[in-house]
């Protein structure tokens, strides 16, 4: 098996280790991290996926991840994720207080597309 | 009656003269005093004596032979004690020696690492979604930071 199927196996069962907080502690560490678009890409799919204010924060307002990265793939990838989210609440509250709050207006106007695009969805 | 005593006394000196005439003539023949005359020659081997020496070399021979087989067998009986006693110490050895084994056997305890033989035999069974969810945060943290040590 190579490395990267290995890390990809890894960060799945980080998505459902039971010690939540230290997993999403360590997927932010790596993952978020990774010079490699596939790991960025499968951990903040990954991170949208426990749909938790703790890991929506990370990819939602953190500048160069998840929607905020600079990989168009990462990106789109993770707007998808969003998209796909049954429950939405948590994620539109984070991006509400992005738009009013963030410094970064960078940061706001990703987090206003985002949150135009969920409102449609 | 006088002439028949007459007769009868020259018939018996009759018989003296002629007994110790035959002894004289045997004498000067042979020098062997059991020498005897059959038909005229004279034997000169002494038949009786060598017959009898014959017949004790014979029994000598035979008691040799005989004890020849006894010290045989006396061999035969200590080589077959010899070999049947290292046989036997042979056989106490193995036997003590087995014991010993069961002993150390039964005093051993042994351990299978069957997590570890799995993922020897099923690497990438080691790193599986449902083995690694079963993992401590730390030991995934581990086990990523190895697989990627240039992105640490």
């Amino acid at each position: 098996m190579e490395n990267i199927n290995k890390i990809r196996n890894i960060i799945k069962a980080l998505g459902e280790h039971q010690d939540s907080q230290a997993a999403i502690a360590l997927l932010t560490e790596l993952g978020t991290n990774s010079p490699d678009d596939e790991i960025r890409e499968l951990t903040a799919q990954t991170l949208i996926k426990k749909n938790t204010h703790e890991s929506l924060r990370v990819v939602l307002i953190s500048k160069g991840k998840g929607i905020n990265d600079l990989s168009a793939r990462v990106a789109m990838a993770s707007i998808n994720e969003l998209l796909t989210l049954k429950d939405k609440t948590e994620a539109i509250k984070i991006l509400d207080d992005t738009i009013k709050m963030h410094s970064d207006e960078e940061v706001r106007n990703t987090a206003r597309s985002v949150r135009a695009l969920m409102t449609f969805s | 009656m006088q002439i028949g005593k007459l007769s009868l006394h020259t018939t018996k000196s009759a018989d003296k003269t002629n007994a110790q005439q035959t002894n004289k003539a045997s004498n000067k023949l042979s020098t062997n005093p059991f020498g005897v005359s059959f038909k005229g020659n004279v034997i000169q081997a002494d038949v009786f004596e060598g017959t009898k020496q014959a017949s004790n070399g014979i029994a000598e021979k035979s008691k040799m032979f005989a004890s020849a087989v006894v010290s045989g067998i006396n061999n035969f009986n200590e080589s077959f004690k010899s070999r049947m006693n290292s046989i036997v110490s042979f056989g106490k050895k193995v036997t003590t020696d087995v014991f010993d084994k069961i002993e150390k056997i039964g005093s051993t305890e042994i351990t299978f690492d069957m997590e570890g033989i799995k993922n020897k035999l099923f690497p990438d069974r080691e790193y599986s979604v449902k083995n690694l969810t079963n993992k401590s945060v730390d030991e995934l943290h581990t086990m990523w930071t190895d697989l990627t040590p240039a992105a640490v």
